[in-house]
């Protein structure tokens, strides 16, 4: 209890004294953050390692005439999940800006910013009743806000972080209703009673349908679904290290994790196959406009909303497991994937546009190796974690009737198009021949400790992770987990991709000259 | 100091320190801050007086039986409450008006105000009520119009004609009550006794109406705003409007029950264009003062939404935003005025990039923004998920569309953020020095700090505000 209570305060606390240690000295502020994110993580694991029952905390947060509004807290396998992850690549986010931000004269205000954003999770996904996960919810909304207009003097954050809160904000009305309905109806607002009611058939399907709807838009909105997604791609302006949170260990899992937290709700409401049906239509449009970026960030962020539809499509095809093990695997792969970008930038003097690198794993090796390791895993290709969860979603949607056949195939095409952009980026990035001289031969190898050691640690979990997925698909879903089969489906799809990756290799490496041909601007 | 000290202490000190202490003016902001603070003290002190249900007297003066003209002052917890934040704004207000030009007058007519705000909250005799309401006109009149911007005389004068005319019609109806109970004090009258409510309730109810102010009526407002001095639109916006809904709770909806709940539609429906208009009216100004005037009024539709459910959760809803739009509008418009008075514009256009000069300013603008925008952790959340709560409760669930009002709140204060704080630097930011006096940022430390600490424990309120309406007998 006390450590769950440290773990909720201690960011917030943390932001705040970072904030005013590093007004006396900017190094303080980073080691205050490390120490803290260091701190928070070692709490999530004792609090695993200990876990035996879930923690239970009723909160009233204030008596409104004869109402009480709840605050409560409770932290069972689930949130546990969520909580590793939010803390863990936290906290090598925070190990990594160190280099990454080492000129910028605003650190203190960073550290700060990227304790409460992480803040704002924890409370998030240990929240019990609705209003503490709203406040969460939005806590974190606007700490991403803040951070992605972090160089506000410039026009594009500014305007970037402007985009990311209204659009998310426009989700989170709905949510923000949702909460006085459910009041209404139930006078209840505990998630989990909340799914207990719902599977008993005590609240009215029509309004239940609506209300699933109405924070299923929310869903959307943080993360970064169609049709609300363009403040995702924007959100890019902000340093590369935030992205990575926004996109790896925070922000956007929030949408899933709602949607698995209120699983029973939605499965009584029938509005699953809403979820997949927006889910395919997201993942397809994902997919292919991260076949046509050109820049390093940019293919990375439509792949993030292509893979985060992967989970919703999970979830949406009835499988609760299948879907967060995928939230899982990616947050880990997606943040390598970052940061191994930002590795790439700082590198090279922090050219984003993908076209001017090129034969880049001969200068560093160890972030090539590391981001190819990411590449594998998002690719799907055994026995990297992605390709357990990929793999799963895919059958899933197969066996169920409701999504067999439009949903599958989106889902399908989604799922081995990630082969393509990915192998593009890496292709393009490190092999080949460099095509920009001059920004070649600037390139400096980062530091190992501050740069290679974060990638690779997470490069080997999401190896390792691979091994694990039972453990953690039992885990998020609160039941074992049987891994559906469909005949031939894990041979179609190694063919597919092998195929792929040759297409892409003789385009972007072998006659390069034909593809940059078709490009208007190379 | 009794209570009826109190309210003519001020007047009469006001008097004296015009006349006989004019050359050593630059004391009377201290004199002024130390009234406040007493005044603070003496309502803080009613509290542990107070009876648990009913009122307290305070004793009664001006004996005239036979006019029924006896000045009865009473209070219970809604008034000490209303108290309570009036004096704590009066404070905040004189600390953020510290280095004022023609400072001697200015705090003279502000002291003076003091005095009759404090004599509406106590009275509830009706000749006194109104003469005290009246009387607050008065120094609000030469404060818009002495130490207002450019077009300050035009914007008193309507201020001073919307309001007075309004509170002809609330004069009309005391008489029409006086003629049909007998009885001249609001705590005696029940509906029972009258014989033409509805009209009463049409004249009352038009009358605090436009001093709230809802739509239609409001169009006083914007201009009054942006002619007042900054740290006079936060006592407009703080304590008039504020007194136009606590005369609203007491008056109509305690007073006259069964027509209020009768016309409750006509005062939803006016609170809901009220909250949309003004919404949309302050995401399309790009004048900054203006912009916060019209989220002042798109809140106080809040407040009547609230209102308007006649139920204990929605009168506690209601308090607490009115006190929650106190502390919120209060930095929005003292930062607006400070870069009117460092830019030389009122245009968004004109600003940009104010982060970069007055890195703390901002932030404290951003927090009000936010609170405005009612994100949790803030006063704003905790008014609007109240209101949205008890209407849905009272109304059914089509009454979750007073969501849409933090969409509009994202939509204006995002967008300002963009304009104002964020982005490029325009030229007169670039020139010009955001130095703000010491204590004039202590005032709007203090704001943020309230905006905090109530928004994170809202108990520390509901635990008052709660108890003030279960003496009331409601529909």
């Amino acid at each position: 209890m006390t450590n769950l209570l440290i773990l909720l305060l201690l960011p917030f606390v943390g932001a705040i004294s970072v904030f005013i240690l590093g007004k006396l000295n900017s190094k303080l502020a980073f080691w205050g953050a490390e120490l803290i994110g260091l701190t928070l993580f070692l709490i999530t694991l004792k609090l695993y390692f200990d876990f035996s029952e879930p923690l239970n905390m009723p909160f009233t947060w204030f008596h409104l005439a004869s109402l009480e509004i709840p605050f409560g807290i409770y932290v069972d396998e689930l949130s546990l999940v969520m909580l590793l992850i939010a803390t863990g690549l936290g906290f090598l986010d925070i190990h990594f800006a160190h280099d990454y931000m080492a000129k910028d004269p605003f650190k203190p205000r960073y550290y700060a910013k990227v304790l409460f954003f992480i803040g704002g999770m924890i409370l998030l996904v240990s929240a019990k009743d609705m209003v503490s996960l709203f406040t969460g919810w939005e806590l974190m909304g606007l700490a991403s806000y803040l951070l992605i207009s972090f160089w506000h003097e410039k026009k594009e954050p500014a305007d970037a972080g402007m985009s990311a809160f209204l659009f998310t904000r426009f989700g989170d009305i709905f949510l923000f209703a949702a909460i006085g309905m459910l009041f209404y109806l139930t006078s209840s607002l505990d998630l989990l009673h909340l799914n207990t009611l719902a599977s008993s058939g005590e609240i009215d399907k029509n309004m239940m349908y609506l209300i699933s709807l109405f924070i299923f838009i929310a869903a959307i909105g943080k993360s970064g679904q169609f049709p609300l997604f363009p403040w995702l791609m924007r959100a890019m302006e902000g340093p590369t290290t935030v992205s990575a949170l926004i996109h790896g260990a925070i922000m956007v899992n929030s949408g899933i994790y709602i949607v698995a937290r209120l699983f029973d709700f939605y499965v009584a409401a029938q509005t699953l196959i809403v979820v997949a049906a927006f889910g395919a239509i997201s993942a397809f449009i994902g997919a292919t406009s991260a076949l046509v970026q050109t820049e390093l960030k940019k293919v990375l962020a439509y792949s993030t909303m292509s893979h985060l539809s992967l989970a919703f499509i999970g979830l949406g095809a009835g499988s609760l497991a299948a879907g967060m093990t995928h939230l899982v695997n990616h947050a880990v792969f997606k943040a390598l994937l970052f940061l191994g970008a930002g590795a790439v930038m700082i590198s090279a003097s922090h050219v984003k546009n993908m076209w001017r690198f090129g034969a880049y794993s001969k200068k560093i090796l160890f972030v090539s190796i590391a981001m190819a390791f990411g590449a594998l895993s998002l690719s799907g290709l055994p026995p990297f974690s992605g390709f357990y969860s990929k793999d799963t979603i895919i059958a899933t949607t197969l066996l169920n009737p409701q999504t067999k056949g439009l949903i599958s195939t989106l889902t399908l095409i989604a799922g081995v198009l990630s082969v393509a952009y990915i192998s593009r980026l890496w292709l393009l990035t490190f092999s080949g021949k460099n095509r920009d001289a001059a920004l070649f031969a600037k390139v400096k190898k980062p530091s190992f400790f501050w740069i290679i050691l974060p990638l690779l640690i997470m490069a080997v979990a999401t190896f390792l992770m691979g091994f694990t997925q039972e453990g953690i698909a039992k885990l998020v879903s609160g039941s074992d987990f049987q891994k559906p089969h469909v005949e031939g489906l894990v041979f179609g799809l190694l063919s597919a991709i092998t195929l792929i990756f040759i297409i892409i290799y003789y385009y972007y490496v072998k006659r390069l000259d034909i593809t940059k041909k078709l490009q208007h601007k190379p | 100091m009794s209570a009826i000290e109190i309210i003519f202490m001020p007047m009469v000190l006001a008097l004296v320190l015009s006349f006989f202490l004019r050359s050593k003016a630059y004391i009377n902001k201290y004199i002024s801050l130390f009234l406040f603070i007493y005044m603070l003290g003496f309502s803080v002190s009613l509290f542990k007086k107070l009876p648990d249900e009913g009122y307290l007297q305070l004793g009664s003066f001006l004996d005239v039986s036979r006019f029924d003209f006896v000045l009865t002052l009473q209070v219970d917890l809604l008034s000490t409450i209303m108290l309570t934040l009036t004096a704590v704004l009066l404070i905040l207000v004189t600390l953020s008006s510290w280095s004022m030009p023609k400072q001697g007058m200015y705090f003279n007519l502000l002291i003076a105000f003091s005095g009759s705000i404090f004599g509406v909250f106590m009275s509830t005799n009706f000749l006194w009520f109104f003469i005290f309401w009246e009387l607050t006109l008065v120094p609000m009149y030469f404060l818009i119009g002495i130490w207002g911007a450019q077009k300050r005389v035009y914007a008193a004068v309507k201020f001073f004609l919307y309001t007075h005319l309004a509170s002809m019609l609330i004069l009309l109806a005391f008489f029409l009550i006086y003629k049909e109970s007998g009885v001249f004090d609001m705590s005696l009258v029940k509906e029972s006794m009258l014989m033409s409510p509805v009209l009463i309730w049409w004249l009352l109810f038009l009358g605090f109406a436009v001093k709230m102010p809802i739509f239609p009526f409001h169009t006083w407002l914007p201009d009054a705003h942006v002619q007042a001095p900054a740290p006079i639109s936060v006592l407009l916006a703080g304590v008039l409007l504020k007194m136009g809904a606590y005369a609203m709770i007491r008056m109509v909806i305690v007073m006259l029950p069964e027509t209020s709940q009768q016309y409750a539609w006509v005062v939803l429906i006016l609170g809901l264009i009220s909250m949309f208009y003004a919404g949309f009216m302050a995401i399309y100004e790009t004048h900054l003062k203006k912009m916060v005037a019209y989220s002042s009024i798109s809140h106080m539709g809040l407040v009547v939404i609230a209102l308007s459910t006649m139920s204990y959760s929605g009168l506690s809803a209601a308090l607490y935003e009115m006190i929650g739009h106190a502390f919120i509008i209060a930095p929005l418009f003292l930062i607006a005025g400070f870069l009117h008075q460092k830019t030389g514009s009122w245009y968004m256009k004109d600003m940009g990039g104010i982060m970069q000069k007055a890195p703390y300013i901002s932030a404290i603008f951003i927090l009000a923004g936010l609170g405005a925008l009612g994100l949790p952790s803030t006063m704003g959340f905790i008014g609007e998920l109240s209101i949205l709560i008890s209407s849905i409760q009272n109304f059914g669930l089509w009454m979750a569309l007073v969501a849409l009002s933090s969409m509009l709140g994202a939509g204006y204060m995002i967008w300002t953020f963009r304009r104002v704080i964020y982005g490029e630097m325009s030229a007169s930011v670039k020139k010009s020095n955001f130095i703000m006096h010491p204590i004039e940022f202590l005032a709007l430390v203090i704001f943020a700090f309230f905006i905090i600490v109530f928004g994170l424990f809202p108990n520390l309120l509901f635990e008052y505000i709660n108890p003030a309406f279960s003496q009331f007998e409601l529909l």
